[in-house]
């Protein structure tokens, strides 16, 4: 493809100017972006300006994903008083623009796409994610250690942003993607990209092809094979033993989305909300029924299933990994768990 | 699951003080305009901290503080029970023993004549006790002190004859949501791993560490327990240390509750 | 507000009960009728019961489609929203989702002989098919009913069970686990009815529904008996709690991802066999 016809869609923001992207921008919508925490830590929060906004960072706390679907969400208003109780289904779905998002994470909305538009649709989730505006951010190094992006192939932009940012050094090439985002990009009047610029880019990623590397040495197209073998593997027995049930890397999994509905009644005891709140299935109870069967009761069973859920089920019904990289359970887990030694250990073992 | 027993229209609720700092019953005050709507809905008939009439009859609600620490507070929480339609545990020293358990930690001839002098005998003292180890408890409102939206929510469950479950889940699961950074990430021991949700992990979301006040999950995992210390090059004397601050009474349990 | 959001799988319609009994100390049955029209479901599906300001539980509907204006269900009292659901009465009203989930398969059956083998509570799904044969009764061959509970006093629809006991077209055979004093028929577990029945196993679908321990030794029975795999039907439990096959809750350990509320909760024993638990 010619360097001109792929200028069509890219864009020029010189370094300098980002805060003004920002700042306008925020004026239009609600913007939220990585913003640094204590000891290392980084978490998508809402921002005014380009200072706030930490442009290299390792991979949020909670992914994005909180803003497609909130850790807690009302559903349902009911009133029990009248002769019959009476419902109306809510749903509070404000303008939003994410700024910053790294491939891996792009790649996990892309999964939570898949799921809820599966029929029967959540339309509660697909009308958030129709006021969301969606910005990536290239990484053009690893975060650190502990991601396997490459792997998995996420460490690419593939689709899934309204615009996407590539860093070029003293400039950010501007993707534009969509309607939406080609409208706001010419209001704000950014400059298209030259042949220089496009050059600049293809370097980036010339460079990233050579420093992102299948981190764990395996071929991604064994694991299949791998976890076909591996139900009854040691490492599932290894990993139950270490496991504190907390659900931190179901919490932090940009591709987790599993839920449970309870209803809060108010203090007037006559209204009240059913409400959707994040679920973990490492957590004891989760798949207990009323009866007092325990489907999962052991740590390593449920540890088990939550890798299926990553390198197994969703290869069948969506063709692709529902794990990007991106390292969150890895870093989060307590008992240092490890993603890439679990995947390592379970490879040796079966193919 | 227990069969709750549903309580009368506009419940007589009674407050009762045992072996405790009475800082919990100061979280009903502080709960501002909800405290308007509760007593809009129950009929507060005794309360020492706030009022001093006496009530004679039966209630629907008997809310104890405290933990039970004498022979004369056994014998007055099984009066109470006997009156009481509900009976809930509120706070830590009345659900889990709370500080009140260190006690625990020592021979009780060794810690009266420490406490009381060479004339300890005449001092009546036993092992600190939950309430639940002494009568049966319908409702528990964990923490030091409890968490006001708990309170709120185990009321009405109370109100409306509905089983309240207390979170059986890590702290770490609500503090995760809440985006804290982690504690052992700053370089702290925190009690989160083992210690009940229920609080919206409260105490960390205001900068410290989970005292561990809502006591231990009921299948905690032990063997973490070592990887945690040793990632995080902890003392696991002082992190048993810190967890028997509020749980050593978990030892009287017998794993019933 | 969308008209997406209002008429989504979360809807929930408003359902009377119009009859409600007390079926034995853990049971209570209820006759229920939609505002707003039929439920339009088939054998063996479920449907989400929302009490408003409690919550939400996942119950089979226990009548035949065949039965129309209403349905019903028969809920034991095992968890905070089912014992709450056992203090409603005639007039109370519910929230209803669904149906939802994978019926029996009525129409792959029909022509074949049928047995039924129904332990617990387990005999109120199956229900729904039994009088949708009995119903439809031409359509299919010969129908054996197998029924199991703990005690003479634990047992479901005794008067209607006393009508299958009489037709001359259904055999019908029970068993207790403990008997009573003035209990006269077999004691034993469901899988000692099972070598008595006489079957052509390739003509046989046998649909088997009960607690989750139940299927292994009756499933063991049958495939003694020769009744290929595929025509052992299961209903199984899990906690279903979106009923879209979303929420996670009652995904089934099984190389093919099954959810049970959407791909099940009907399934043959050859789909489901190498799951981990049935």
């Amino acid at each position: 493809m010619s360097a001109e016809v792929k200028s069509v869609n890219n864009h020029i923001l010189p370094h300098g100017e980002l805060d003004g992207f920002i700042r306008k921008l925020s004026k239009k919508m609600k913007v939220v972006a990585p913003v640094a925490k204590e000891a290392g830590n980084f978490a998508f929060q809402e921002v005014s300006g380009a200072s706030e906004i930490a442009l290299k960072y390792v991979p949020t706390v909670l992914p994005p994903k909180k803003y497609f679907m909130p850790q807690r969400e009302k559903m349902l208003d009911f009133d029990l008083t009248g002769a019959q109780p009476s419902d109306k289904a809510v749903i509070d779905a404000p303008e939003l623009a994410v700024f910053g998002a790294h491939t891996c994470d792009l790649a996990g909305i892309q999964c939570l796409n898949m799921v809820f538009s599966e029929r029967p649709r959540d339309y509660n989730y697909l009308l958030r994610k129709e006021k969301i505006f969606l910005i990536g951010m290239e990484c053009n190094d690893y975060c650190d250690e502990n991601a396997s992006c490459a792997l998995v192939n996420s460490h690419m932009p593939s689709g899934g942003y309204d615009l996407f940012f590539t860093d070029l050094g003293d400039r950010f090439m501007v993707h534009v993607n969509t309607q939406k985002a080609e409208e706001i990009v010419e209001e704000m009047g950014l400059a298209k990209a030259s042949p220089a610029d496009l050059a600049a880019l293809d370097k980036v990623r010339e460079r990233k092809r050579s420093v992102f590397r299948n981190e764990i040495g395996v071929d991604p197209r064994k694991l299949p094979e791998a976890f076909a073998k591996g139900e009854k593997s040691k490492v599932w027995e290894d990993l139950g033993a270490r496991c504190v049930s907390c659900g931190n890397c179901t919490n932090v999994c940009p591709t987790c989305y599993c839920f449970d509905m309870a209803d809060n009644v108010d203090l007037n005891m006559k209204t009240g909300s059913r409400n959707r709140t994040w679920d973990s299935c490492q957590f004891e109870t989760f798949a207990s029924v009323a009866g007092g069967e325990n489907f999962r009761e052991a740590r390593s069973e449920r540890q088990r299933h939550r890798y299926y859920r990553k390198f197994k089920y969703p290869l069948d019904k969506f063709y692709r990994f529902f794990c990007t990289g991106c390292g969150r359970c890895t870093r989060t887990c307590m008992a240092r768990i490890n993603l890439k030694e679990t995947l390592k250990g379970l490879a040796k073992e079966t193919v | 699951m227990t069969d709750v027993p549903k309580t009368a229209v506009r419940p007589k609720v009674a407050f009762f003080d045992f072996a405790c700092c009475e800082g919990c019953q100061l979280q009903v005050a502080n709960l501002g305009e909800s405290l308007l709507d509760i007593l809009g809905a129950i009929d507060v008939v005794e309360f020492r901290e706030v009022m001093s009439e006496k009530w004679d009859k039966d209630y629907d609600v008997a809310i104890i503080e405290g933990s039970i620490t004498d022979s004369h507070a056994e014998e007055r929480i099984k009066k109470i029970r006997a009156r009481s339609k509900v009976l809930i545990a509120y706070g830590a020293c009345a659900a889990i023993g709370g500080v009140n358990g260190m006690k625990n930690s020592f021979q009780l001839d060794e810690i009266r004549g420490y406490v009381y002098g060479k004339d300890y005998k005449f001092f009546d003292s036993t092992k600190t006790r939950p309430v639940h180890q002494v009568v049966k408890v319908d409702y528990f409102v964990n923490g030091c002190p409890v968490y006001p939206p708990e309170l709120l929510e185990v009321l009405k469950c109370a109100l409306r004859g509905l089983p309240y479950t207390v979170p059986d889940n890590p702290v770490c699961s609500e503090c995760k949501l809440n985006e804290n950074v982690c504690m052992y990430e700053r370089g702290v021991a925190c009690m989160g791993p083992w210690t009940k949700a229920g609080c919206n992990s409260w105490c960390v979301n205001n900068g410290n560490i989970c005292y561990g006040c809502r006591g231990e999950v009921r299948n905690p995992a032990k063997n973490a327990a070592q990887d945690v210390i040793g990632r995080f090059n902890l003392n696991p004397e002082t992190v048993r240390g810190k967890f028997d601050m509020y749980n050593k009474c978990k030892e009287g349990d017998n794993g019933n509750k | 507000m969308t008209e997406e959001i209002k008429n989504s799988n979360w809807r929930l319609r408003k359902g009377k009960i119009i009859a409600a009994k007390q079926m034995t100390a853990a049971e209570k049955w209820f006759d229920i009728r939609l505002e707003d029209g039929s439920l339009d479901h088939e054998p063996g599906q479920f449907v989400q019961v929302e009490l408003y300001g409690v919550g939400e539980a996942p119950i089979s509907v226990c009548s035949s489609p065949t039965k129309r204006g209403s349905f019903e269900l028969t809920v034991r009292a095992a968890g905070r929203m089912t014992n709450a659901m056992h203090k409603l009465d005639v007039g109370d009203y519910l929230g209803i989702r669904g149906p939802f989930g994978r019926p029996f398969p009525v129409k792959v059956m029909a022509g074949s002989d049928l047995l039924f083998v129904a332990g617990g509570l387990g005999i109120a799904p199956l229900r729904s098919l039994i009088n949708y044969v009995i119903d439809n009764r031409k359509d299919y061959g010969k129908v054996d009913i197998l029924l199991g509970c703990r005690t003479p006093s634990d047992m479901l629809f005794g008067s209607e069970i006393g009508a299958w006991q009489k037709r001359l077209d259904v055999n019908f055979l029970c068993t207790v686990d403990r008997g009573a004093p003035d209990w006269r028929g077999n004691v034993g577990l469901i899988t000692t009815l099972i070598p008595g029945v006489t079957i052509q196993p390739e003509r046989t679908f046998a649909v088997v529904v009960g607690p989750p321990v139940m299927y292994k030794f009756v499933i063991a029975e049958l495939l003694k008996k020769n009744v290929p795999e595929r025509q052992i039907v299961l209903s199984l439990e899990r906690h279903m709690k979106c009923g879209m096959g979303k929420c996670g809750h009652c995904q089934i350990d099984h190389p093919k991802n099954y959810y049970c509320c959407k791909d099940g909760p009907t399934f043959t024993y050859d789909e489901v066999k190498a799951s981990k638990k049935l």
